[in-house]
């Protein structure tokens, strides 16, 4: 089956680069990557539940992640979406633990290969939706 | 400046000396080096073939007086000063910005106790894009990677205690819609200081690449009406702030997004190009604003490319100015620039390195002839730096400055084979890109069609690809990987309070203010956006009236309307 | 899932994407919601939109859709992107030209793969159309790239189609594939404010006339879609074609013809999975094949051999349902 993710960056950050590039990484790992560009929380989860996301990507370097990224998931669980969400970006060590409890499955760093990325995503999305 | 006065130039080196040699080379080649040159091939970071061995042979055609000359005469290539840096060391100018205006301004002030020469302040994201701190949009952002600022009040505290008739003020903007209305505020708050405007000096960066190309974001100006908020910028600051630089083409972000050091110039010199042809239009002298246009390099790993590219861009700089614009004043020909190490080189493995690269940055942009320097903090890649980070980017300059002796002489590096070649051939290449750009209708157009999206991403996407398989090597993280990174980085946390704080003051700000006036003041600008008129004088009259960023932008974005990303 | 009725009577977000979702990947549980939404669908105005790359289909399509949401229309863009042949993965960028749509109720969006035919069914986008038409949308807004094979597939389940261009298309129009000048219904000239516009009218008036077209003379527009101006005129056109659709008896001929030819394509797939299957589990005719493809036997030959073996043994097989 093939797995689909929706990647974004979270709000008004405005380097795309980073998000751009593991789309196309993600792209060559077998993934659908449909890209949203900048959203907030609420237009992110909408698209991923028009998409059928498996996945949510989340993309920062604004200092956002805190606030934003788990905003993501609270309405996601409130809509009954069970997508994987993850993040990745400038995020200081002490918040990961933070972005867990809240529901962030994974948190990746600028360095991280986008095959382990990929690996991660496979091992890990919820294949049986219904 | 002194003319030239002798005819007699000529090549470095004569027809025979040379040809002896290239002899003397292909024998040593057969004979001493014996095929022993090193496997594969060697490149440098942009892709120039590099030769093992350098000789007078690869200058053979350079002629100095014309090609390399004297530093503060054309050609440039030596340095935009006579004297250079025994006549002014480069400003050391480090950024500091978060939190509300009050928190950034104490961190001036440490810096300045620090021996720092100048401020530089970094905005947060929704006033670079264009929101109050009250706004939806701006929630989990404000104060965080920058400074917030909403109105002249915010601008007034930001310098209390400043003297910014006495140093310069260097200013974050990126996009030219930040830039009009900070720009605008800085201006309306020195007049109210009673500071005369030709006494201020510093920098904004104020370049529509950054509002359409590097960055993404939801609601973004069309690249023309970006542009021309850039152009008014520039043709305000060249009437009214004689010391101001309005401008910092920003290559730095290009580059951090993604292209070559190639690319990087010929972009800004591209788009510096398309601005002079606009005022130009408008009825200005290319002399009028062309002295106080500037640049913004960054410098990676690739020590000698760098330099070279450093060179090479005032060569071009000073060709484009000199004989397609036929600027008469020598000060129009200069290209200025700062120059911030590469952050994207900087790694999160064993995170110590980083001061290595940072400083070996440095001193590239050193021996390439930079007016001034911010040195990356080593802790980059985990957030904001910390006072102890930020001081020791100082401390690397300073060490530069003074310890290393690079600066007692001009463009040192100038007579090398290897240097003066490679110069030639980034020239040749920078020249090449502007070129294409230009056979695509321009910058603008280059834009407005995503080609430069896709350069850009093309890049960062083989890049990325060279980093996972060992191509692109990185100590710590691809090359002699990191075992067991124990450095513990103690990370800078933003104040948390700066979004309600900012929000009290705004709302204070709006209760005691003539709304009627911000009103009028704001419908004057929106018909004006639909004249070719310059919008700096309006813009300044609403933020008199306590107009706030957000709604002067949200005029912009009503009247020129909202442009989307052609990316993918 | 729970019952799959109780998705299709909810009517929310939601439960539609993960009906789709189901639909999309081609699950087992597909077969029941595109059997039920078989007697809910034939509302929608269904409108395919294609044209080459760099036309400007996204940010049109995002236009139309932010005038038609005004009305309260309920509204569906499914954006159709090829999927890589080298890794199966894809890129789907076009929700990117489309974000002022985010804010909107009334408006949903499907990015869809083309992913080749490989798992049995036809290509999905055909299904997904049916199960958004069911959903009770008003209209459905398909954008393809007219490139490939895929959008005849594409613009044979719509009812209008639009073909997007830019001034200059002499180059571009070689680039389309043979054929898709007839399909079109309405030619739109995008970025009109470039040089060359109106000749680019000109030159497709000409082959407009040229075409055989009877009743309908597909219309010729100028937009400029990124400062929303012929919007209007389009949505008028879009609707005038729905109305002759509607009067001739084409709209209903459109969609009879529609339910065979989804007939026929379901059983190629559900015959071409059994033979699949039926060569999976037979050692000789594995055998066979091998041969076949050593050159010891011929393709024809062996073709027959196999699907009457297939007959022969027909009671061994029953399709679910």
């Amino acid at each position: 089956m093939h797995i689909k993710v929706v990647m974004t960056k979270l709000g008004l950050d405005i380097h795309w680069r980073g998000a751009l590039v593991v789309s196309r990484m993600l792209r060559d790992e077998g993934m659908e990557v449909v890209y949203l560009g900048n959203q907030f929380p609420e237009q992110i989860v909408d698209a991923a539940i028009q998409e059928g996301a498996d996945v949510i990507g989340l993309s920062t370097l604004g200092g956002n992640h805190l606030t934003l990224g788990p905003k993501v998931v609270q309405i996601a669980r409130e809509k009954g979406v069970d997508s994987l969400i993850i993040m990745g970006g400038v995020i200081p060590e002490d918040d990961i633990p933070l972005l867990k409890e809240a529901g962030i499955a994974e948190v990746f760093g600028p360095e991280t290969r986008i095959e382990s990325i990929a690996n991660f995503i496979r091992s890990n999305v919820n294949q049986t939706i219904a | 400046m002194a003319q030239k006065t002798t005819n007699k130039t000529g090549k470095l080196f004569d027809q025979e000396v040379i040809q002896e040699i290239e002899a003397q080379k292909k024998r040593w080649e057969e004979q001493t080096v014996k095929g022993k040159d090193g496997e594969g091939e060697y490149y440098s970071d942009s892709g120039i073939p590099i030769k093992l061995l350098y000789t007078p042979d690869d200058v053979k055609d350079l002629d100095y007086q014309n090609d390399i000359g004297f530093s503060g005469e054309a050609p440039y290539v030596r340095g935009v000063y006579p004297n250079m840096y025994r006549g002014r060391l480069f400003t050391v100018r480090q950024i500091a910005g978060y939190g509300t205006p009050e928190d950034t301004n104490e961190r001036f002030k440490f810096l300045l106790k620090n021996g720092a020469t100048g401020t530089s302040v970094v905005l947060d994201l929704p006033t670079i894009r264009g929101y109050d701190s009250d706004d939806p949009e701006a929630e989990g952002h404000v104060g965080a990677a920058g400074v917030a600022i909403d109105s002249i009040e915010d601008i007034e505290a930001l310098y209390e205690g400043i003297p910014i008739d006495e140093i310069s003020s260097n200013i974050v903007t990126h996009l030219p819609s930040t830039t009009v209305v900070v720009m605008a505020m800085f201006a309306a708050m020195a007049e109210k200081k009673g500071i005369p405007l030709e006494k201020l000096s510093g920098t904004n960066q104020n370049d529509f690449l950054m509002e359409t190309a590097i960055g993404s974001s939801l609601e973004v100006l069309p690249p023309k009406a970006s542009f021309r908020l850039q152009c008014d910028a520039i043709e305000y600051a060249s009437k009214n702030l004689p010391r101001w630089n309005p401008v910092s083409y920003n290559g730095y972000n290009l580059r951090e997004a993604g292209t070559t050091a190639v690319q990087e110039v010929a972009c800004a010199i591209a788009n510096a190009i398309a601005t002079s042809e606009e005022l130009i239009r408008r009825g200005n002298d290319i002399d009028d604003f062309a002295k106080r246009l500037s640049f913004f390099w960054n410098l990676f790993n690739d020590f000698f490319e760098e330099i070279a590219k450093c060179r090479a861009s005032r060569l071009v700089y000073h060709e484009v100015m000199k004989d397609r614009f036929n600027a008469q004043h020598p000060k129009s020909h200069l290209m200025r620039f700062h120059v911030q190490t590469a952050g994207i080189t900087l790694t999160k493995v064993e995170p110590l390195n980083n001061i290595a690269r940072s400083a070996i940055q440095g001193l590239a942009a050193v021996l390439g002839g930079a007016q001034s320097l911010h040195v990356d903090s080593f802790d980059e890649a985990y957030s904001a730096p910390t006072e102890e980070s930020a001081l020791i980017s100082i401390r690397t300059q300073q060490i530069i400055q003074t310890e290393t002796n690079v600066v007692n002489t001009v463009d040192p590096l100038a007579g090398s084979y290897f240097v003066e070649n490679l110069t030639q051939e980034m020239a040749q290449r920078i020249r090449d890109y502007i070129a294409e750009i230009e056979s695509r209708g321009g910058i603008v157009d280059c834009v407005e069609s995503g080609w430069l999206h896709r350069e850009i991403s093309d890049f960062a996407y083989q890049m990325q690809k060279d980093i996972e398989s060992g191509k692109h090597k990185i100590v710590g993280l691809n090359y002699f990987p990191t075992e067991q990174d124990q450095t513990k980085v103690p990370v800078f946390r933003y104040p948390d309070t700066a979004e309600s704080r900012q929000k009290e003051k705004l709302k204070k700000l709006r209760e005691k203010r003539n709304s009627e006036k911000v009103e009028k003041a704001l419908n004057v600008l929106r018909q004006k956006c639909h004249e070719d008129v310059n919008l700096l004088p309006y813009i300044k009259d609403a933020v008199l009236e306590y107009a706030t960023l957000g709604e002067i932008e949200e005029v912009f974005r009503e009247e020129f309307g909202l442009w989307q990303f052609p990316l993918a | 899932m729970k019952e799959i009725s109780e998705y299709f009577n909810k009517k929310d977000p939601v439960s539609l994407g993960k009906l789709l979702k189901e639909v999309e990947n081609e699950t087992p549980l597909s077969f029941e919601i595109l059997r039920q939404s078989s007697s809910r669908k034939g509302k929608a105005h269904i409108v395919g939109i294609t044209g080459p790359p760099g036309a400007g289909k996204s940010t049109l399509v995002s236009k139309l859709c932010k005038e038609l949401a005004v009305d309260g229309l309920k509204l569906a863009v499914v954006c159709v992107d090829p999927t890589s042949p080298f890794t199966q993965g894809a890129l789907l960028g076009d929700r990117i030209r489309m974000q002022e749509l985010a804010k909107l109720p009334n408006v949903f969006i499907k990015s869809l793969a083309t992913r080749g035919n490989l798992g049995g069914l036809a290509s999905s986008t055909a299904d997904i159309v049916q199960v958004l038409d069911a959903y009770d949308m008003d209209m459905i807004l398909i954008e393809t790239v007219g490139v490939g094979q895929i959008e005849f597939d594409v613009l044979e389940v719509s009812d209008t189609v639009l073909l997007v261009n830019v001034p200059g298309l002499g180059d571009t129009l070689q680039t389309l594939k043979a054929g898709i000048m007839e399909i079109a219904d309405i030619f739109v000239i995008n970025q009109a404010d470039r040089p060359g516009a109106d000749q680019s009218v000109k030159d497709l008036n000409l082959m407009v006339r040229e075409s055989c077209k009877i009743d309908w003379v597909p219309p010729i527009l100028q937009t400029v879609a990124t400062k929303e101006e012929g919007i209007s005129e389009l949505i008028t056109q879009m609707l005038t074609h729905k109305t002759y659709l509607q009067t001739s008896g084409l709209w209903k001929e459109k969609r009879q013809l529609r339910n065979i030819t989804r007939l026929h394509t379901m059983i190629q797939s559900l015959l071409s999975n059994e033979v699949e299957q039926q060569i999976k589990s037979d050692e000789s005719l594995q055998k066979k094949i091998q041969d076949v493809k050593n050159g010891t036997s011929d393709p024809f030959t062996i073709s027959h051999e196999i699907v009457n073996s297939l007959i022969a043994n027909k009671n061994s097989f029953q399709f679910g349902g």
